[in-house]
């Protein structure tokens, strides 16, 4: 069987990346893409801890179902921010961001 | 004939949020029928839910006084002191939010009954945040606090200020909520578990794990820190606060503060005991930065919105302080304590502060700079003299909860470590910052009293009401603080 | 470390997932980083594959592919005109890469710290998504959390209609 650590260090790259992103991108919706990629870390990591620590318990699955909630709503949430953000303004306000000036 | 689930579900224990909850969801339908012209009736509707949890919270207090803490849900939450006067600061702050909302609202030609549907929600995010004794629930009750306060800060859709907040916050939100919860993830992994009790008891009995746990609760630290406005996580406040409407803003600047310290103290001090010299070290280091950042930029503002948010990020470093304070368990129930006492003098000083900022402020959004008040002084005496009050309770001057808030902070954090010249170094920048602050809390009323201007302000009814209640808490709080000191300091049981 | 089809599989999975998340930070055109989304997210799916938790591989792919990527997408295609942009990161990407290198390494060394080396597996039970089922709504298990992410999802709901209204 794969080891446990693999899983973890492809979760540990996954979330990095996605915070490169987060502060490096300048476009909004380029930024929540980024977010989506930390979650996916987050729920290698809940499924990955689940199956090797603890296969019986339930806690690690249920957490990843949550994290799943979550992100579906960020996701509604912020692409609506978007869309009405440009509607307003035709040109947007979303572009040129700048994580790090904040 | 008794329903057995119902028993043994313990439905008692989460009363007062079962009640928001449910008449959010009536309220929502209610809406509907509710004609466009006639929104304030959703609004009085929504208050008559808040009070009900208050009658139910009311109701709690005594049988809680008798029992002590109870888990409920099989240990998915604790329903006891902390949680149950937190829960009275967060539907105290939800009253005032609508209130505050009220008139501004129709005024600024942005009222829809969503505003008030969707405050209730980050109330109960709030409330269950309190109460979270399983990282899970810390996790989603964050997120039902956040997800509202998102859209709740862009509802002045064609300011463009406010969108631009929104939006600002929501991405630095969910950034540190992925951080937040990747230190869940983490936590789990080294422990096993996700229950609060059971991370300690995991820590403690297993050296291997703790490079990784000590990693997983500063990633923790990271999405908590963002919540209550913590250097370095504080860099969309003053934006955020500014662009926001201003009773969001009021309700916010408490709301979401107390929220991510309820949930800082619980996991810190339920769930990582055995590192808490570890933690205790990195919070009063952060706390020093957060007064220090948040004071000396306050100075430079003419903006009163600005202003308060760079007041709020210093008041989240004395009450980090406190949190600091509790890392010894023996001087725990004192510091946390003083974290509540804090917690509740600065919502009665803050939201007073707030309202006095939204009867100034014109239909148009204008009107928020500190020099539109001047003049107040003689056309507004009450107003005046009330603000004027807030002001020196920020500041931390005599006959008012801040005060009395900032010596038990102090002291608490001098008896933790007795000698420990981190704590004493941090206490030193507090009392000094503290001085810093009377330069830009002063000067409100410097400009109030000495300067000529319109001193133009519209106060409604219940901007009165708010007016008053705060001012007489914070007064209350300044000169006989002992009764509500001993009520805070039995919050947390053990 | 002999190589099965299991660790063959695991490196395709790993590297959609990788390749997918290096094409969403880096990727100038928004189009492509939204398809290199889907990609990483297939990957993520593969992982969960492999992990035995089909069912969230299932989720994986109708919630993240089925609406939240399709979402993005069509986000991307209404607010068509802020594409093309030239610069696609800012000045400050130096910076952003060095705070994501150090956390890559922490996270990296804690995790190997932690858990190089075998660990005993236990298999996974036959009834795992039935009493994940039964959980979800059971008092004495995640009732609390299922409760408050319904309502989680009921705001972010009303929330969207009330920023897209009007």
């Amino acid at each position: 069987m794969i080891p446990l650590h693999w899983y973890l260090l492809v979760a540990a790259g996954m979330f990095a990346l996605g915070i490169y992103g987060v502060l490096a991108r300048r476009n909004a919706v380029a930024i929540l893409m980024s977010i989506e990629l930390m979650l996916n870390a987050v729920n290698i990591n809940l499924v990955a801890f689940w199956r090797y620590m603890a296969p019986e318990a339930l806690n690690g699955q249920m957490f990843a179902i949550l994290v799943f909630a979550v992100a579906a709503a960020e996701a509604a949430v912020g692409l609506a921010l978007i869309i009405s953000i440009y509607r307003n303004r035709e040109t947007v306000v979303a572009e040129d961001i700048n994580l790090l000036k904040w | 004939m008794q329903l057995p689930i119902l028993e043994s579900i313990n439905l008692m224990a989460v009363l007062p949020v079962l009640i928001i909850a449910g008449w959010a969801c009536v309220l929502l339908v209610f809406d509907l029928l509710i004609p466009r012209s006639r929104k304030h009736w959703t609004a009085w509707l929504a208050l008559v839910g808040l009070l009900g949890a208050a009658v139910a919270l009311f109701f709690q207090i005594g049988h809680f006084a008798r029992l002590g803490s109870e888990a409920a849900f099989d240990g998915m939450v604790t329903v006891d002191g902390f949680s149950i006067f937190l829960q009275v600061v967060f539907v105290l702050t939800a009253i005032v939010g609508v209130l505050l909302a009220l008139d501004y609202l129709p005024r600024h030609g942005i009222e829809r009954g969503e505003y008030y549907v969707l405050l209730l929600f980050t109330t109960i995010g709030m409330m269950i945040m309190s109460m979270a004794a399983d990282l899970i629930v810390v996790f989603v009750a964050l997120e039902l606090l956040s997800i509202p306060l998102y859209i709740l800060s862009g509802f002045a859709g064609m300011r463009e200020t406010s969108e631009e907040a929104a939006l600002k916050y929501f991405l630095l939100g969910a950034f540190a909520s992925s951080f937040l919860v990747y230190g869940i993830a983490l936590t789990y992994g080294g422990t096993g578990t996700t229950r609060l009790t059971g991370i300690a008891q995991a820590v403690t009995s297993d050296a291997l794990n703790l490079p990784l746990t000590t990693v997983g609760m500063g990633l923790l630290l990271v999405g908590l820190g963002f919540k209550v406005a913590a250097v370095p996580f504080h860099m969309w406040t003053p934006d955020v606060y500014q662009g926001a409407p201003t009773p969001v803003t009021a309700f916010m600047s408490v709301g979401a503060k107390a929220g991510g310290f309820a949930a800082l103290i619980r996991v810190l001090v339920t769930a990582f005991p055995a590192i808490a010299s570890e933690w205790g070290t990195l919070i009063a280091v952060i706390a020093g930065l957060t007064m220090l950042l948040g004071n000396i930029v306050a100075i430079s503002q003419s903006n009163i919105k600005r202003m308060l948010a760079y007041s709020s990020i210093a008041h989240a470093g004395y009450i980090l302080l406190a949190v600091a304070a509790a890392q010894r368990s023996e001087n725990a129930s004192f510091a946390i304590g003083a974290v509540v006492f804090y917690l509740l003098a600065y919502a009665l000083t803050n939201l007073g502060a707030f309202t006095v900022a939204i009867a100034v402020e014109r239909d148009d959004g204008t009107g928020t700079e500190i020099d539109d008040f001047a003049g107040l002084g003689k056309t507004r005496p009450w107003m005046a003299l009330a603000m004027a009050l807030f002001m020196l309770s920020l500041t931390g001057m005599p006959i008012s909860g801040g005060l009395v808030g900032k010596v038990f902070v102090f002291q608490a954090a001098l008896q933790a470590v007795p000698g420990d010249p981190l704590l004493l170094a941090v206490v030193i920048i507090g009392v000094l910052t503290s001085v810093v602050s009377a330069f830009y809390y002063l000067k409100v009323i410097m400009v109030m009293y000495m300067r000529e201007g319109e001193g133009k302000a519209v106060l409604p009814l219940a901007l009165k009401t708010v007016l008053a209640a705060t001012a007489f808490g914070t007064l209350v709080l300044g000169i006989i603080p002992g009764p509500v000191f001993q009520m805070a300091q039995r919050a947390m049981l053990k | 470390m002999t190589i099965t089809p299991i660790t063959i599989a695991f490196f395709i999975m790993a590297a959609f997932t990788l390749g997918g998340s290096l094409g969403v930070v880096t990727n100038r055109n928004l189009f492509h980083a939204a398809l290199y989304l889907v990609l990483a997210l297939f990957g993520v799916a593969g992982l969960f594959v492999l992990l035995e938790a089909p069912f969230l591989a299932a989720v994986q792919v109708l919630v993240y592919v089925g609406a939240i990527a399709v979402l993005i997408t069509i986000t991307i295609m209404v607010t068509r005109r802020i594409m093309g942009v030239t610069e696609s990161v800012n000045r400050q990407w130096p910076l952003a890469a060095g705070v994501s290198a150090i956390m890559a390494i922490t996270l990296g060394f804690v995790v190997l710290d932690r858990f190089a080396g075998k660990l005993p597996v236990a298999a996974v039970p036959g009834d795992n998504i039935v009493r994940l089922g039964e959980a979800l709504v059971n008092y004495d298990a995640y009732l609390v959390p299922f409760e408050v992410a319904s309502v989680l999802l009921l705001a972010a709901m009303i929330g969207a209609i009330v920023v897209a209204r009007e």
